[in-house]
Parts: structure tokens; sequence; C-alpha cells
């Protein structure tokens, strides 16, 4: 910029004086008062934070973001952010950025888990990570090499470390922080669909009438979401509803017509209520649209004595005592419970009653085709008074009217004519029978022909910004492989290994070992080396304090990758630089099936690189001869996993060959060529590409002068080729860069809104072309199911094809592992904040947002508060079974619990509220319940 | 260079905090080849030990207690940032539909008299095509393929933007835990205290593709040049 400040300020100030007085100013001045902007460079790029999928519009000069403001052309948003979007400026430049590897050294520069942090060479950091794979390899094969992923990963990184663990390493033990938050979603659907993902998108919020939040305070988590139902509710106020069905009252509630606050876990209840209604007034009203749910759905159930998701008495740190008597009180509940009274009228249908004793045991997926008298019976119990009597969850709220405002949810569910969105995130989702209410919504919706149509649907919003995208499309799950396919599937293997170019038979076909799994194997000595990547699961686990333990004090290898030290990069042995969102080329997948990619901005500071560069220069340190021999059973793998080797060299491998050769430079790689003539890279960086002008020192000791080809389109066409032609569709990497993100499946082109609906999506119209069927369920996961009853399943039944239909499930209240009681007194629910991110790393960093909410307060009722003698603003001890912290009270904020409930939301790393959560997890999903453990909360 | 140079800063200050964080047994310890190494507990923003709670509190929440009226503006983070808000809210929240307090000080006709800031003309601006149905069809006034926008002005404040908390936050006082080296730049001189936004601005760069078409193209749909964009026969 040729105008100093100086001399920008005079010439702005005197064209606005001029213009204010009407007179002329020299046109050479008039110029440049136009131009201040104009070395700003301004690109689009998809925001940082939620599941929403903002656009954003983004400003850099001089190598460094200097605005964001929100991006009128994009759908989602419409030139509007929320207070994180618009932060996106900021969040790369906390003064703590990591700008070198930190190894834990003794006074000689060896590593010693005890040690302190020394800066230490790229070279030096890749070493170790070397030694320490092989080490873990040695002890008990892939199993022991674990990798803490994420639903915050791009599309790229996530696909680049998918290829190295099962192509690579044939390791999966690689799970992704989205198992805390859509594992149960995906669960759903996959029980109800066949496939994952929504049906609905985003422009249903226009197009309804009626909008129900069910445990999800959209206000704060999904903001802009929240004023596109603002903006609808308040455009006609008199037709649209709006419905809040919380634990407690917050920001949700306070635009509703109807607020529900219910006893946490009975949203089962309510959801058996709303379809008892349906289905016991149909005859006398005919509610239910018969000739779509005859056509279209089938009803199933499945076992209810599925445990949760705790750890089983028969596992090594349980046997060996690491838990204390006060743990077992609750884990014990792991392999027996007695059925209480709340559940016991629930549970009378399926065979159980009231002090009966019931003995949980695995298999929980399997399930089975009922009667729909079967279903019926199911629902019989959630008559208006069993249904008032538990749900109610404000002990101060008449019953009566608590009564009616049920009533009047289910009445409007049902009403003709009226659309209806559900919409929910975490709080049906972290529950220990997560995946059972999230296939409930789809029932109601079902039954009344309101799913998947405009307006109208069930629809599972998503946390984290690319917890669809690449944890759930690009499968970084320890059972997953991209679109949709599974470790477990040989035909799925197969595919897999041809188009990654390595041996039939290279992956691992056993993918139990999910994120709790993952830790669980580190504290019982079969995990020894475990990278994270993208997330902090050493602040986000619940339980948190035995996994500190186990990293610390046993003998393994932690490595964390983050821009910021958060608490993992604390616990780690060794902490990696890594290059943040803006300065990587990315791609992130948002709730509605929206892929959005964006271009490097900026470089990365210090010696930071990218997740994606960590992945591909760890994979040149690795050969066919050491992973892709022989490994002996281990851990959850019963049999061996046979060498590839000679396969390998037929393909013309050999034993030196490197996983780098293999899976990242081979050369359809490089057949995406680096050209600053190509519209969609001229004038931005590509550090991976070309390297950069910091001259970073790489891993092998030299600068690192770049790949020499376009590795980011390669990793996501390679993905993409995956989803093209069988529902999933991305369009061509360029298409993206010029338009605003695009709803898979992408088909010639075009998105697709509505999927599973003849008229809007092309696989549907494909599959009912001959019918002539409005919908088709076309998922083909557990399409062929035997028949039962709902006590069981009867084994002699012949297994019926289900082509194309979906499944209605009958599933029954019951309680959590863990309530109150008279010694831990008080519900515990935790979240986020709207102006935090997750664990904080980022945005305690950004003065505006920490400065909006310092601290993790302890929400609670004033009246509890002056039972327990506390006062506004004291600090108190939240303590359980497993753990205290402590944090200072609020009784008049934004979230407002009834008595007998605490809110503590999770981002304050000074408030370690992880260490008090239980990891009850849902069995099905392995998803945990951070919404409910017991809780007593004294003075501090 | 200069972008060279605001990076080396960056580092600088980086490497200083760092320095800052050298312990002193590593210092006191004699030894030749780890000169400086840093604590567990230095790292983040959690100074103390992550193994025991009791020494351990969180930063205390002192918003500002300054009355509406009398309350000394807070600068915009950037060019066109969310103004933070800088008085007492004590009282005035929850927004709820029938009861917006926020407005009642901030309408552009009175916040002059007020000493409010107004709100800016982004906010009386409806940016959305709507999704309507139409004869049962789904119609979307706004071509997004060609990144259309419909940008309509008006005179009411637009439902969009009523939960004003959604971007406008009271603030603490007290230090950071950790500072931020981002430097605003202002294009407008009253950039800090105002919205510079005009109807002309919220279209201004949105073609992001510059030397090339910025439509997509018959090319790319057929994405002829991918040789890993397919499955190569094997489907599933």
């Amino acid at each position: 910029m040729s105008l100093s400040r100086r001399e920008f300020l005079k010439s702005s100030a005197a064209a606005s004086a001029a213009a204010a007085i009407g007179m002329s100013v020299p046109a050479e001045l008039e110029a440049a008062a136009a131009t201040a902007e104009g070395d700003w460079r301004w690109d689009k790029a998809a925001c940082r934070f939620c599941g929403t999928g903002c656009g954003i519009m983004m400003a850099t000069k001089n190598g460094k973001i200097v605005a964001v403001k929100g991006d009128p052309a994009a759908p989602v948003n419409r030139g509007l952010n929320c207070i994180k979007g618009y932060f996106n400026a900021k969040i790369m430049y906390g003064a703590d950025r990591l700008t070198q590897p930190l190894l834990r050294v003794d006074a000689n520069g060896n590593f010693d888990k005890q040690g302190k942090f020394a800066p230490v060479s790229w070279s030096r950091a890749f070493d170790e990570m070397e030694v320490h794979i092989k080490k873990a390899l040695k002890h008990a094969g892939p199993e022991s090499v674990g990798v803490f992923a994420s639903g915050q990963y791009t599309v790229m990184e996530g696909y680049a470390a998918q290829k190295m663990m099962k192509g690579g390493f044939r390791s999966n033990a690689f799970d992704p922080n989205a198992r805390h938050c859509m594992a149960s979603a995906v669960v759903g659907f996959y029980q109800t669909f066949g496939v994952d993902e929504p049906s609905g998108c985003y422009d249903d919020i226009e197009l309804t009438d009626t909008i129900v939040s069910w445990g999800s305070n959209m206000a704060e988590m999904h903001p802009i979401l929240w004023s596109r139902v603002t903006d609808r509710k308040l455009s006609d106020p008199d037709r649209v509803k709006v419905i809040s069905i919380q634990t407690y009252t917050h920001r949700t509630s306070d635009i509703a017509d109807i607020e529900i606050i219910f006893s946490p876990n009975t949203d089962l209840a309510l959801w058996n209520y709303i379809a008892r209604e349906i289905v016991y007034r149909d005859a006398a009203e005919g509610i239910i649209d018969w000739d779509f749910v005859k056509k279209h759905t089938i009803f199933t159930a499945g076992p209810v004595n599925i445990g949760y998701g705790m750890r089983k008495s028969d596992e090594k740190s349980i046997k060996e005592g690491k838990y204390t008597p006060l743990e077992m009180e609750i884990i014990s509940k792991e392999m027996k419970t007695t059925v209480s009274n709340k559940e016991g009228p629930a549970l009378e249908p399926f065979g159980y009653k009231a002090g009966d004793t019931m003995t949980h045991t695995g298999g929980t997926l399997g399930h089975w085709e009922i009667s729909f008298e079967d279903y019926k019976k199911s629902l019989e119990p959630y008559t208006l008074d069993y249904t008032a009597a538990i749900v109610k969850g404000d002990p101060d709220e008449n019953i009566e009217v608590f009564r009616e405002k049920l009533q009047a949810l289910a009445n409007l569910y049902i009403e003709k004519n009226r659309k209806v969105v559900s919409f929910w995130t975490m709080g049906m989702n972290q529950h220990t029978r997560g995946t059972w209410v999230n296939t409930l919504s789809y029932n109601v919706h079902f039954m009344l022909n309101k799913q998947a149509v405009p307006g109208s649907g069930a629809f599972s919003l998503t946390g984290q910004p690319s917890a669809c995208g690449t944890a759930r499309e690009v499968g970084t799950f320890t059972h997953r492989l991209p679109a949709d396919m599974m470790v477990a599937n040989p035909a799925h293997r197969k595919i897999a290994e041809n188009k990654w170019m390595v041996p039939e038979g290279t992956i691992n076909p056993v993918g139990v070992q999910h994120i709790m799994k993952i830790h669980r194997d580190i504290e019982d000595g079969l995990i020894k080396f475990a990278w994270v990547n993208v997330c902090n699961p050493y602040q986000d686990t619940a339980s948190a304090s035995h996994w500190i333990k186990a990293a610390r004090e046993m003998d393994n290898f932690i490595v964390t990758s983050d821009g910021y030290p958060g608490i993992s990069a604390k616990v780690s042995d060794l902490i990696l630089p890594s290059a943040m969102i803006y300065e990587k080329w990315g791609a992130y997948g948002n709730a509605e099936r929206r892929t959005q990619h964006w271009r490097q901005q900026v470089l990365p500071v210090g010696d930071a690189m990218s997740d994606t560069w960590q992945w591909v220069e760890l994979s040149k340190r690795f050969t066919v001869k050491e992973l892709w021999g022989e490994w002996a059973p281990s851990g959850p793998r019963k049999e061996a996993l046979p060498s590839v080797i000679e396969k390998a060299k037929a393909m013309g491998y050999n034993e030196n060959t490197t996983m780098f050769e293999i899976l990242f430079a081979n050369d359809i790689a490089k057949s995406y060529k680096l050209d600053q003539n190509d519209p969609i890279q001229k004038g931005y960086d590509n550090s991976e590409g070309y390297g950069d002008s910091r001259k970073v020192v790489g891993s092998d000791g030299k600068v690192f002068e770049g790949y020499g080809f376009f590795i980011q389109k390669y990793l996501f066409e390679e993905y993409a080729a995956f989803t093209r032609g069988h529902g999933h569709d991305l369009a061509p990497f360029d298409m993206y860069h010029k338009v605003r993100g695009l709803k898979w499946p992408v088909v010639d082109g075009k998105e697709t809104q509505w999927r599973f609906n003849a008229k809007y999506d092309p696989y549907a119209a494909k599959a009912t072309k001959e019918s002539g069927n409005s919908h088709a369920f076309y998922g083909t996961i557990a399409k062929a199911l035997k028949s039962g009853d709902l006590k069981g399943m009867d084994k002699n039944t012949e297994q019926k094809s289900l082509a194309n239909k979906a499944k209605i499930f009958a599933r029954p209240y019951m309680d959590p592992p863990e309530m109150p009681d008279t010694n831990y007194d008080t519900w515990l629910c935790t979240g986020r904040v709207l102006e935090h991110w997750h664990s904080g790393t980022m945005t305690m960093r950004v003065p505006e947002l920490y400065r909006a909410v310092p601290e993790a307060l302890c929400y609670m009722h004033p009246k509890d508060a002056e039972a327990k003698e506390l006062k506004q603003g004291a600090l108190c001890w939240v303590e359980s079974r497993r753990g205290k912290v402590k944090a200072r009270v609020e009784t008049r904020g934004r979230n407002r619990p009834p008595r007998g409930l605490v809110f503590v939301p999770w981002f304050d790393e000074k408030v370690f509220i992880n260490k008090v959560c239980l990891d009850a997890t849902c069995p099905m999903s392995g998803q945990t319940d951070y919404k409910k453990c017991a809780v007593k909360i004294y003075k501090a | 260079m200069k972008a060279i140079g605001k990076i080396t800063i960056g580092l600088v200050t980086a490497a200083l905090l760092m320095v800052g964080c050298v312990s002193e047994s590593a210092k006191s310890t004699p030894q030749k080849v780890v000169d400086k190494t840093v604590t567990e507990e230095s790292l983040g923003l959690r100074k103390t030990d992550i193994y025991s709670e009791d020494a351990t509190v969180a930063s205390k929440t002192e918003y500002r207690s300054a009355q509406a009226t009398t309350s000394t503006k807070i600068q915009r983070a950037f060019q066109d940032a969310p103004p933070m808000i800088p008085h007492d809210t004590v009282g005035m929240l929850p927004i709820k539909s029938e009861d917006n307090r926020c407005v009642t000080c901030h309408m552009p006709e009175i916040a002059g008299a007020m000493g409010a800031t107004p709100i800016p003309v982004s906010h009386f601006t409806d940016f959305r095509p709507r999704a309507k149905l139409v004869n049962n069809e789904v119609v979307i006034p706004a071509d997004h393929y060609k990144n259309e926008t419909q940008i309509v002005k008006k005179s009411e404040l637009q439902n969009a933007r009523f939960n004003c908390t959604q971007c406008h936050a009271p603030q603490s006082q007290g230090n950071l835990l950790v500072e931020n080296t981002f430097e605003a730049v202002y294009t407008s001189k009253d950039g800090a205290s105002k919205s510079s936004w005009d109807e002309s601005q919220y279209t201004k760069s949105l073609n992001t593709v510059i030397g090339g078409p910025s439509f997509v193209t018959e090319g790319d749909l057929a994405n002829k040049n991918s040789k890993a964009g397919s499955l190569g026969g094997s489907a599933h």
C-alpha cells in the first residue's frame, strides 16, 4: 500500500468532509480513499466452529488476517455470523501458539517421561515417534498404536490419517472425538435408514410451521440456525410454533411458545407418549398415514438388557482395582441392575417388572421385525398419567399445567397440514440410550408422513464443523471406511484396498477400539502409543483422572498435535505444532450434508505444519517389511492378521518401499499439478505443495521444499471417488471453489435437498421408477431381518429383505446408571456456552470471547443455593463419586435450572468438570453421556 | 517482505514467552545438552498442576458496572466487528419475543439521544432469499450455483438479528490469560467506533476466483483431469 496511514487518514477525512458539504475533491485523493481496502484480499472460507457450517468472508493483508464478515452469498448464514464466527479473525493469533516440537527430556536431552519439555527439531520429533510406534507394534501389534482423531480434521487430513492408519499401520485403534458428539445419531441413522446422515436440510426452517428443539440449546450452540428459526417465528408469530423441550431453561426457551422441562433421560418416555397418542387415537381420528407406513416402513425391536457402556467386570483395570469402591457402586450396574419403579411399567411389555433383576449382556445392535400389534403394546404404558409423572423435571411446576403442555405438544405433531421439524444434538446423543431416543424420533415423523419432505422431518444437528464431512463421511472411526463402508465387510475392505493400491488382506477386519476404548486400552496397557489429532481428549473425556493417570504413569508414549498447548499437550510426551485452519487448504462438511472448501489464507506460524504434512512425513518412516508382515492375535482381534508382503511384491513394491511412496506420493497423486495459472490456485500459498518462505527444516533435517504436487486436491478427489455413484456423491474439487458449498449427493452438478424423497433425490427417483412410490429409504445396512416379538427374536424365522424401507422401533424408557440419591443429591449436566468452542483452546485466547465468559460457572436454582448456604458468586465444590472441581455459583445467569439440577460447561481448564463426569456411554454407539451424573454441591 | 517481518515479530513474541517459562530448576542444574526446558504447568491457560483441584480457581467474572447511559464504549476489534457491550446488563436480559430491552435504547432514532451505539443499516437489511412453497414446488429466489444474493433494505429491524446477545456480549475486566497478537486495520477513520458498511459493500469481493471463469463450467463438471476421482469400475 503506497498511501501512508497519515495520508490515508487525511484523505478519508477530506473525502467525507467534502461529501458532507457537496464540494469536489481532487480526483487523485478521491481514488485513494476508495481503495483504502484495495490491498485487502477477500476470500471465502468456512467457519472453524460448530456443525452449522456458516460461510465467512475473510480479509488478509500482508500475510495476516485483518477482518471477517458474514458471507452474503452463503446459503447457510446469508451475511450473518455469531460472535464466534466473527472472531475467527483472531483465533490463530494467541501469543502462546506452539511454534516448535517439544519433547520431555532428561538433562542429557534423552526422552524422559518424567522430564520437562525442551524444543526439538521436526527430525528428532519423528525419530521419537518412529521408535515408540515400533516399540508399540512389537508389544501388541497394530492394536497397540492408537489415534484420537477428530470431527474438526479437514476432509483431507482425516483421509490422510485414515489411509496411513488403516492402509499402512493396519490399525483400527483410530476414532474421533465425534464419537462423543454424534455416534448415537449415526447408529440411529444406520438402524432406521440403513445409511448415515439427515434427510432434510436447513431450508426446512423457512418452510415449516413448527420447530421443536429436543434437549438442544440451539440459541447458543447453533446460533445462526436459531436466528433463522427466530426469523421464521417472528415473521408469522401466530402460525409458527416453537417448542423448547429441555432439562433446564436457557436462551432457546426465550422465544418458545411452550417450554417443557423434563427429568433427565425421560425424553425416551416423551417420544413414546407422542407415538402412543398417534397410535391409540388413530382408530377414532385417522391420524396415521397408513399408505406411507405400509409402503415404506416395518416395525422392529431389539434387546433392552444392553448395559450402559461402562467397563465390564472382567476387564484388566477393574480386576487390578484401579477403580475405587465408590466408583464401583455405579460401574457394577454394567453387569446387573434392579428394575426400578420408575422404569418398571415401561419395561413390562418387554418381560420385566419393577424389582426384577436385569442381567446385561452384549450383542446390542441386533434387532428383528415385529408386528404392529407388538409395537402398539410397547406404547401402552405411556399414558398421560405415567408420562407426566416420570417426565416432569421441575419439582415446582404444577402437574396439571404440565399435562396440558404434553397434550399440546402431541397435538401439534398430529395436526394435519401442520409441518414439523424436530431438532436435537447432544441432549439426545449424549445419552446411555442415545441410539434408542434417536430412532424414537423417526417413529413419530414416519407415522405422520412428516419425514423427508420440505418443511418436515426429524433432523439431527451435528456439533462439530466436520463431524459429518470428515468423521462420518470419510470414516475416521474405528469401524468405518469412506462413504459408509465398514472394515468388518470383506467386500468393502477390498474396494478400499484396491483404491489405496495396497494388497488385498491389508485392512484389519476388527474395528471396535472406539474413543472410550482407546482410553481404556491405554489404562489396560494394550495401547502403548497414542497420537492426538485436532482434539483434546485429556480434557474432553469423562472420568478424566483415569486417562490422565494412565498417560502419565504408565509405560507409553503420548503425542499431541495442536495449535496451542491445551490439557492434552500438557499430558503428552511429545507436542507437535500444527498449522491452524486458515493456514492450510481444507474442506469441512456440515449438518445438512453441505461440503465447503477454502484455500490457504496465510502461512502457519513458527515451524508449525499441517496435520496432513505430519501424517505424510510419518509415512516416510515405515516400510512394507515393517508393517505388512503377519501380526499375532491381539486385544479384540482373535485371529492373526496375515502377511501381505508377498502380495505387495507382486504389485511391484519391495520390502523397503515406504508408505509414503504407496499411499501419498504415487503416480496418480503426482498427476495433480501445482499450477499458478490455475484460477483456483493462483496467488495462494500451499505450504505442503511448495514449502514456503519460512524455510521450515523438515523431518529429514533439510529445508522442506514441498511435495511438488497438489496433495490436497489429490486427497480430496481420491476420497470423493468412494462417494460417487452410490448416493454419497461429492462434486469435483474445482466446483467447490466456485460455489458456497453443495449438499451431497451431488449428481450432474446438482445438489440434493431432501434425501430419500423421489421428487428431490435422484437415487430415490431411480429406486421408485417402477413402484411410483414417493420415497425410497435405500440405505443398505441391516436390510434383511428375522422376526420376533418384544421379548426376543425367533431364530427359526426366515430373513426378510427390506429394500427401500425404513424402521419404526419399539424401545422403552429406562433409567440412566447414575441418578441422584441422598448423598449425591443433584443432577449434573455439562455442555458448551455460545462464546466458547469445546475445550476453549482457541476461544479462551480471543480477548473478546474470553472477556465475555472468562470462567465456567455452576448454574443453579436460587432455592438450591439457599438450601446449601451458597451465595451468588461464591465458590462451591461440585463432587461426584469420581472427583471434584471448584466453580462459582450462578443463580441468575442465562441458564436457569430447576431445583435439583446444575449445569457446568466444560470449556474451562480451571473448572475441569470432566473429572466429575461418568464415562457411561450408549452401549450401541459408544457415545458418552455427559448430560447426567449425580453430584453433591457444597461451600468451597 | 513486510509479511515476513510481521511473522518474525510474532515469533519473537512467542519465543520471549517461552523463555519466560524457563524453569528455575533447569537453569540451576548444570547441563550442556539441554539449555532450556519448560514445565508442564507453565504451558497453557491453567498454571496450576492438573492432578489436583485444591489450588485451582477460575478467573473471576467482573463485568463493567457502569450504567448504560454513562458507560464508555469499547472499541471494535476490527473493521465492522460486532461491538461489545460496555454497560451493566442486569435487568436487561434475557431477550424474549415480547421483551427486547436492547432495542429500547439502540434503535437509530433514539440512540443518539441516549448516547447509545445506533443499530447500523446492516441490521435493517434482509439478506435471505427464503425458500417458499409455490404450488407445491420449493422455490428459492436466488441461484446459489451462481452465488446470487438478494439483499433488500427494509425499514424495520430484521428478525434474524433479534437475538442481540448472539453477537454482542458484556466484557469482564482484569487481565487476559494470554495476549492476542491480532492487529486491527481500519479502513475508515472511525472504524473502531462505527459500522462502515453500506449497501454497495455487501456484495463486494464475493467473486473469489480471479483469472478464470468464476462460474461452474462443463469442464469442471466433467472433472476429466482427476485420475483418482472414480473407483475405476468397482462399485459398492
